[in-house]
C-alpha cells in the first residue's frame, strides 16, 4: 500500500510540475530562470538569474543571495533570437571574475522558454542551460 | 510476483499516465481560437455523412459525422461558431438533428485527427440549403440616425438609461490593433493577410516586432485568451462581435464595462479621479488584466485613463505585445444613438518607440450583452 501511495504522489508531483507556469507575454527574457552552468568550480553548477526590461536595458543579478552577481551588460538579438550577457562576480578566494554568457532563446512562445548556449570566465567555460520558472 | 500482480501493475501505471495526460491536457487544450492556428486553410476535405451527436456547447459546436470511406465508417468531427454567435444569428440546437444527412467543405486539423472546420460551409444534402452559417460581419442596415440619449447629468449616455432601454454595442468596424492611418489587412482574429505588413501595424521596438512577427508565423496558436481563457484586457475587450455593455453607477462614481466575450469579465472606470489600489483592485505589485482605470467627461467623450497592467495577455487580437509599463487613454464618443467611436492612445516605452493611436466604431445593439464563457474543455 505504501508503495502504491508512493508512486501516486510521484505522479501527482510529475504533474503539478508539468503544469503551465506563470505567463509572460512581455519582454521574453523578464522574469526567473533555473538552470546549470556546467563546470563552473566558482559558483557550483546551479544558477538562478532574475532578468527584467524597463523599455531600454536588460538588468538583473544572477544567483541573488550572498554570492549575487550584478549583470552588467545584456542583449537579446530578436534575429536568432541571440542572448548575451555579461556579469561581475567574485570567485571563493575574493578575486573578481567576469562572466560572459552566450546563447540561444528558444520555445519563444512558452512561459517555461530556455536559453541555452556556452559561459565562460578567467576561471573555465562550460554549457549554460537555464529555463523560465 | 505473479502474472495478475504484473497486470494489475502494468493497468495501475497505465492508469495513473491516463489520469496525468488528462491533467496535463486539459490545461492546454484549444478554446476558441484563430481557425488558421488549429485548421490549415491549404488542406480541404470534402466529407458526406449522416449526423450522430450535435454538442452545442462553448466555446465552439460540434457536429460529428459518420462518414463512410470504402468499407469502413469514420465519425468526424465538425466545429463550428460557438453557440452564442449562432444563436445571434437565428441558429439553434434542434437545426440539425441525429439521423440528418450533410455535406461539408472545410479546412483539416492541422494534427490530422478528423476535425473539419465546418464555417459556413455545411449543408443539408438533400435540399443543398446551408446549415448554421455565422454572419461574423453582419451588415448594418442604414438607419436613421438618432441622437445619442442623454443622463440626468447631460452627458451622453453610454448603456440604457432602464432596463427596457438596455443594449450593448457590438459589431466592430476593426478587430485588430493597427495605428490610425495604417492600412493592412487582417482577418478576424488579427491574422495579416501579407506578413510582410507586420512592421506597419504599429511602431514596435525590434524585440516586440520579432515577438509579434513569431505569433502571426504560429498563425496566433498560442493566444493565452484561447489556450488558457485569459481575459481580454485593454483595446481587445472592444474587438469581438460579442460586445460591451456600460453599466453607469453615477451615485458611486464609477462605470461598469461588461464583456461579452473572455470569460464574461468586466473592469471598472471609477469616476472619482481616485484610480483604487490595493491587492484587491491592483497596485504595483498586483498589475491586473486590466489594469486600474480613472475616468472624466471632456465635453460629450469620455476620458479613461488606464495603468497597472500585468503582462500574462495580449492586449490586442493579433498579438502585439505590451508590457507592465503599457498606459492607456481611452475616448468613447456616442456620436449618434446606434454609434459609438472608441479612440485608445497606446504609449508603452517597453515594447513602442511612441506613442500611437487607434480607433473604430461599434454599433448599439438592443438587449443583454451575450452570454458567453470561454470553456477550456475541447480539443
Amino acid at each position: 500500500m505504501l508503495s502504491r501511495l508512493t508512486r501516486a504522489a510521484v505522479v501527482l508531483l510529475a504533474t503539478v510540475l508539468a503544469a503551465p507556469i506563470h505567463a509572460q507575454e512581455g519582454h521574453p527574457l523578464k522574469g526567473s530562470w533555473i538552470g546549470v552552468w556546467e563546470s563552473n568550480k566558482d559558483a557550483g553548477d546551479d544558477v538562478l538569474m532574475v532578468l527584467n526590461w524597463d523599455g531600454k536595458t536588460i538588468s538583473g543579478i544572477i544567483n541573488p543571495g550572498t554570492d549575487n552577481m550584478k549583470i552588467a551588460n545584456a542583449t537579446l538579438d530578436p534575429i536568432g533570437w541571440k542572448v548575451h550577457i555579461e556579469a561581475d562576480g567574485k570567485n571563493k578566494a575574493g578575486a573578481a571574475v567576469h562572466y560572459v554568457i552566450d546563447g540561444t532563446l528558444k520555445d519563444l512562445e512558452l512561459p517555461s522558454r530556455s536559453v541555452t548556449g556556452t559561459w565562460q570566465s578567467q576561471s573555465g567555460k562550460g554549457k549554460f542551460d537555464v529555463r523560465r520558472q | 510476483m505473479t502474472y495478475n500482480q504484473k497486470r494489475n501493475r502494468r493497468n495501475w501505471w497505465i492508469g495513473a499516465a491516463g489520469i496525468a495526460a488528462l491533467l496535463l491536457g486539459s490545461t492546454a487544450a484549444w478554446a476558441h481560437h484563430e481557425i488558421a492556428g488549429k485548421f490549415d486553410l491549404s488542406k480541404t476535405v470534402d466529407l458526406t455523412g449522416v449526423v450522430t451527436y450535435v454538442d452545442w456547447r462553448n466555446p465552439h459546436v460540434h457536429v460529428f459525422v459518420n462518414v463512410r470511406t470504402g468499407k469502413e465508417l469514420l465519425n468526424w468531427a465538425i466545429e463550428l461558431e460557438s453557440p452564442t454567435i449562432l444563436e445571434m444569428d437565428g441558429w439553434n440546437r434542434n437545426n440539425l438533428r441525429p439521423g440528418d444527412a450533410i455535406a461539408v467543405k472545410g479546412p483539416r486539423a492541422r494534427d490530422g485527427s478528423r476535425q473539419v472546420w465546418g464555417g459556413d460551409q455545411v449543408r443539408f444534402t438533400e435540399t443543398g440549403l446551408p446549415v448554421f452559417p455565422a454572419k461574423l460581419h453582419p451588415s448594418q442596415a442604414a438607419t436613421t440616425s438618432r441622437p445619442a440619449p442623454r443622463g440626468p447629468d447631460g452627458h451622453p449616455a453610454l448603456g440604457g438609461l432602464t432596463p427596457a432601454a438596455e443594449g450593448y454595442w457590438t459589431d466592430p468596424s476593426q478587430t485588430s490593433l493597427v495605428e490610425d492611418g495604417v492600412n493592412v489587412k487582417a482577418d478576424e482574429w488579427g491574422l495579416l493577410a501579407n506578413p510582410a505588413d507586420a512592421d506597419k501595424v504599429a511602431p514596435m521596438q525590434p524585440w516586440a516586432l520579432g515577438v509579434y512577427r513569431h505569433r502571426q508565423e504560429r498563425q496566433l496558436r498560442d493566444d493565452p485568451m484561447y489556450l488558457s481563457c485569459k481575459p481580454p484586457g485593454g483595446p481587445r475587450q472592444y474587438q469581438s462581435r460579442l460586445g460591451v455593455e456600460f453599466v453607469e453607477d453615477r451615485a458611486r462614481q464609477r462605470i461598469f464595462v461588461l464583456m461579452g466575450s473572455g470569460n464574461h469579465n468586466y473592469r471598472i472606470v471609477y469616476m472619482d479621479q481616485n484610480r483604487k489600489t490595493g491587492l484587491v483592485t491592483g497596485d504595483d505589485d498586483n498589475p491586473l488584466y486590466f489594469g486600474r482605470s480613472s475616468g472624466k467627461w471632456d465635453g460629450d467623450t469620455l476620458v479613461v485613463d488606464t495603468i497597472g497592467f500585468n503582462e500574462d495577455f495580449w492586449f490586442t487580437n493579433g498579438g502585439l505585445p505590451h508590457t507592465s509599463q503599457l498606459h492607456l487613454v481611452e475616448r468613447f464618443t456616442r456620436s449618434d444613438f446606434d454609434t459609438l467611436r472608441y479612440q485608445v492612445q497606446v504609449d508603452d516605452p517597453g515594447a513602442y518607440t511612441r506613442s500611437w493611436s487607434a480607433s473604430w466604431t461599434m454599433k448599439w445593439n438592443g438587449g443583454t450583452v451575450p452570454f458567453y464563457f470561454c470553456q477550456n474543455n475541447r480539443p
